[in-house]
């Protein structure tokens, strides 16, 4: 519901970022993605929201110049008047409208501000406000009879096809967004290793996309989009899979109030249901962050409540019952990364101030069920970034030393405390435009405290049904030790090639399949670093090249030198950029 | 002005005189109203019986001379086109020289344009004005970002812009040391970039000193050879609050009340442990 009442008070707010509508139609328009311009033949017609329609042969506009022009037999219909002539160009962000009149001789006229009725008559024009682009080294990707155009934010083709691999896919409309509003690209799907995204809608302030999508555990399936954007507000849902029997129901809202408050808030509704019929399984998680900016330091509260079971007794039928029915929050102040003096050290404070409430029991600790925990910490961040050392005057011959250091510690109702501790250290240097190398090396240790007992000694039984004798040994302390080393080599900015190589040495020892793997990012990466079980040693390689103008390919793998009998990653990451 | 004309005058007669002809090549914006015009978006009389030939091979033209069509002009001494050899091929788009534009029709004289004048001094805070011009040739241009020191050391950034339709993984960049990236791109003179740095999701986007998202960064492509950007970036979204906030379509594991997030199953500390 909040998020409901946020996204109405958002959009009715919000301010139309559209200055210009301008609709299109011509026996054929098409689209050139690479280069963000349209080119249309054959009975053109322009209508614009400011009272002009212009009627030609030919039409060519460069979206990103915000600046169109129809050639030949033009006729304009203006506040001013109708006239006929050769050319007219419109640069719609200066306000510059550049026209060929044909009466009973050529001349040139330009109308400034929209006032056709004064036009300045014989004045000089930009050399270049006729000309029509090269496109001979672009490809259409879409062609369309008819499109609606918003000055600088979007266009939208109707009657359009879309050109997929050479093959012309029929769509009832195609939109795409170029505006500079950010809060349009939000998203919230969950990564996927295929997105095939098909706009169908927009405007200045939505967007309605269908995605076509595949990942490893749900296979092929589609999903559906609908962003909604202001310029200090956003809302973007999705039902994603939507054609699966486990459905998630995503939500993330924005909004900044005034210029140092903002709120953000997600809702995630699971549910497992055949079509919409009665679901098997339904849970729900809530959270909002609320973040208010001081002049040194910033607020933090983030609020989160999960219901695991949202049918009731019985349920779900998808697997275990979970009735717990969590909910959190914590109160976090920053400071501003400030230097200390004049030296090229920096650091940060933190405190943060935590509630956690569960009616089911959140952690038991001597017999008894702790069904509500307090906490509150305390902890600092001092790093140096990009001290350099070495032949400073040459910058091939710099070496770069980065040093970071964060420690909190955290202390709970329950008598005990946490203490984390991660320290970073790299050196890097360019050898040459082509190539650099950086050294880190990072030890994270996390020790849980306990003013009266704490972790028993126990060994977990291994995958080979053996105990792992090693974690005896553990008693809430852990170390993660990483040594990195990294290459990149770029020959072109078409083409580079990186190598890492990570060797972890970490207590208790890594063993293979023992410990949960984390859950893992859009990315495919896993969400938190510091976790327990990587491989003890690592080496990756990844290369990017560019295969057209506009798209450029990555793959990348990792071996891992028969850690488990797993010598290489599972799949290639093969990833498709700009 | 009238010096300049008799010039170009002299000119014509003496090309007239060399070669018999004058002619211009260049792409054709109309042919209207007993004019043909070029994306000059100058106006040429035609004569009345102007042959229309194919430029290839000289023979009677099929293509229907009209916007986007290459032509080779001929000129009368009178200053009408005798002939146009079109052509679907580019022909060079050349300048109107002074000897051909003289015959250029219009009824209204031409008066400078101020805005057309070699623009002032002034910083005009990377923006391009009205009166600036950008040749679009290829710039390399490298981006190097410090990001916070909380960025985990397996951390990929990417670059986010408004010409990728604000796709969080729009441009990959590579790892320089514990807390810097940095890309090389080329991108054309003349172009505004509107950009973020995210960790591959909006999610995980950039934020601003303050802890509040923040507007685009913006980049103004100028005709320089190389262009060299450094950026900072103070937070990411996802760590803003100190907690690990719920990612899209997993549910949030039930409260675990130690700090090791993947342990095997295990007794719970107790007060007899240790």
């Amino acid at each position: 519901m909040a998020a409901l009442v946020l996204l109405v008070f958002s959009l009715s707010g919000g301010r139309v970022l559209a200055a210009t509508v301008l609709r299109l139609s011509a026996d054929r328009i098409e689209f050139y993605n690479d280069r963000y311009l349209i080119e249309a033949d054959g009975h053109v017609r322009l209508t614009t929201s400011d009272g002009m329609t212009v009627t030609g042969d030919a039409f060519s506009m460069d979206l990103r110049l915000n600046r169109f022009l129809i050639a030949s037999h033009v006729h304009l219909r203006s506040p001013g008047g109708s006239l006929d002539g050769a050319a007219i160009a419109d640069f719609l962000s200066f306000k510059r409208v550049y026209f060929v009149p044909v009466a009973t001789k050529p001349d040139r006229w330009t109308y400034l501000n929209g006032d056709y009725t004064k036009p300045l008559k014989g004045r000089e024009m930009p050399g270049d406000v006729f000309y029509f682009p090269d496109v001979s080294g672009s490809e259409i990707n879409i062609s369309a009879t008819s499109a609606a155009i918003g000055e600088n934010a979007y266009v939208e083709f109707k009657n359009a096809q879309a050109h997929v691999f050479g093959a012309r896919i029929p769509t009832p409309s195609y939109y795409i967004y170029f505006g500079p509003n950010s809060y349009m690209g939000q998203n919230s799907l969950a990564g996927a290793n295929f997105d095939l995204t098909y706009n169908l809608a927009g405007n200045a302030n939505s967007i309605t996309a269908l995605h076509a999508r595949d990942d490893s555990y749900n296979g092929a399936y589609l999903s559906l989009e609908q962003h909604l954007a202001s310029e200090r507000a956003y809302a973007v849902f999705s039902l994603n899979p939507g054609t699966k029997r486990q459905k998630w129901w995503n939500l993330y809202a924005g909004e900044h109030v005034g210029s140092k408050f903002q709120i953000n808030i997600f809702n995630q509704l699971y549910t497992n249901q055949v079509g919409l019929e009665s679901p098997l399984a339904a849970s729900n998680t809530g959270s909002a962050v609320l973040t208010q900016a001081f002049a040194h330091s910033s607020l933090t509260a983030y609020i989160a409540q999960t219901n695991y079971n949202l049918i009731g007794p019985g349920y779900p039928k998808d697997g275990p019952a979970v009735t717990n029915h969590p909910f959190s929050t914590n109160l976090s102040w920053n400071t501003f990364p400030q230097r200390i003096f004049k030296t090229p050290f920096y650091f940060q404070l933190q405190y943060n101030y935590g509630y956690n409430h569960d009616d089911m029991g959140l952690q038991e600790y001597g017999g008894v069920n702790y069904t509500t925990l307090w906490s509150h910490g305390l902890g600092y961040t001092f790093y140096l970034p990009a001290f350099k050392f070495g032949n400073r005057d040459n910058p091939y011959k710099t070496y770069y030393f980065n040093f970071n250091l964060n420690h909190t510690r955290t202390w709970y109702t329950i008598p005990h405390h946490v203490n984390t501790t991660t320290a970073t250290e790299s050196v890097s240097r360019t050898f040459s435009r082509q190539f650099n190398m950086y050294v880190a090396y990072s030890t994270s240790n996390t020790g849980d405290y306990y003013k009266t007992g704490g972790y028993v000694p126990y060994a977990p039984i291994g995958p080979d049904g053996q105990p792992v004798d090693s974690f005896l040994a553990f008693r809430g302390v852990d170390t993660l030790r990483t040594a990195s080393l990294g290459a990149t080599y770029t020959a072109n900015p078409d083409f580079v090639f990186t190598l890492g190589f990570q060797h972890h040495d970490d207590f208790p020892i890594a063993v293979p399949n023992l410990y949960p793997p984390p859950p893992l990012n859009n990315l495919g990466l896993p969400l938190y670093t510091n976790y327990l079980g990587q491989p003890p040693w690592q080496l990756t390689g990844d290369a990017r090249v560019r295969i057209l103008p506009h798209l450029q390919v990555e793959v990348a793998r990792s071996y891992y030198f028969n850690f488990g009998q797993q010598r290489w990653s599972p799949q290639f990451l093969v990833q498709f950029s700009q | 002005m009238t010096f300049r004309r008799l010039l170009a005058l002299i000119a014509a007669i003496a090309i007239l005189g060399a070669s018999g002809s004058i002619s211009i090549t260049g792409q054709l914006l109309a042919y209207q109203d007993g004019y043909v015009f070029f994306t000059s978006g100058d106006g040429f009389r035609l004569a009345p019986n102007v042959k229309l030939l194919d430029d290839a091979t000289k023979a009677p033209a099929t293509i229907v001379p009209g916007p986007r069509v290459y032509a080779r002009a001929v000129f009368s001494p009178e200053g009408a086109v005798t002939e146009l050899d079109l052509s679907l091929k580019p022909l060079p788009v050349e300048p109107i020289p002074d000897a051909v534009q003289q015959f250029a029709v219009t009824s209204s004289p031409r008066y400078p344009n101020p805005e057309l004048l070699p623009p002032p001094q002034t910083d005009t805070g990377g923006e391009p004005s009205a009166t600036q011009t950008f040749s679009g040739k290829p710039v390399l241009v490298t981006i190097t970002v410090e990001v916070p020191p909380t960025t985990p050391l397996n951390a990929q950034i990417y670059i986010t812009t408004d010409t990728s339709g604000w796709n969080p993984q729009a441009i990959a960049m590579d790892r320089l040391d514990a807390l810097h990236f940095r890309v090389t791109r080329r991108i054309n003179s003349g172009t505004i970039l509107h950009y973020y740095y995210t960790r591959g999701s909006q999610q995980s986007e950039e934020r601003g000193e303050n802890g509040l998202d923040r507007t685009p960064r913006k980049m103004a492509i100028g005709d320089a050879d190389v262009r060299a950007v450094n950026d900072v970036v103070y937070y990411w979204a996802d760590q803003i609050g100190g907690q690990q906030q719920p990612q899209p379509n997993t549910l949030p594991t039930p409260y675990n009340p130690v700090p090791f997030p993947n342990l095997p199953p295990r007794p719970s500390p107790a007060p007899n442990g240790r």
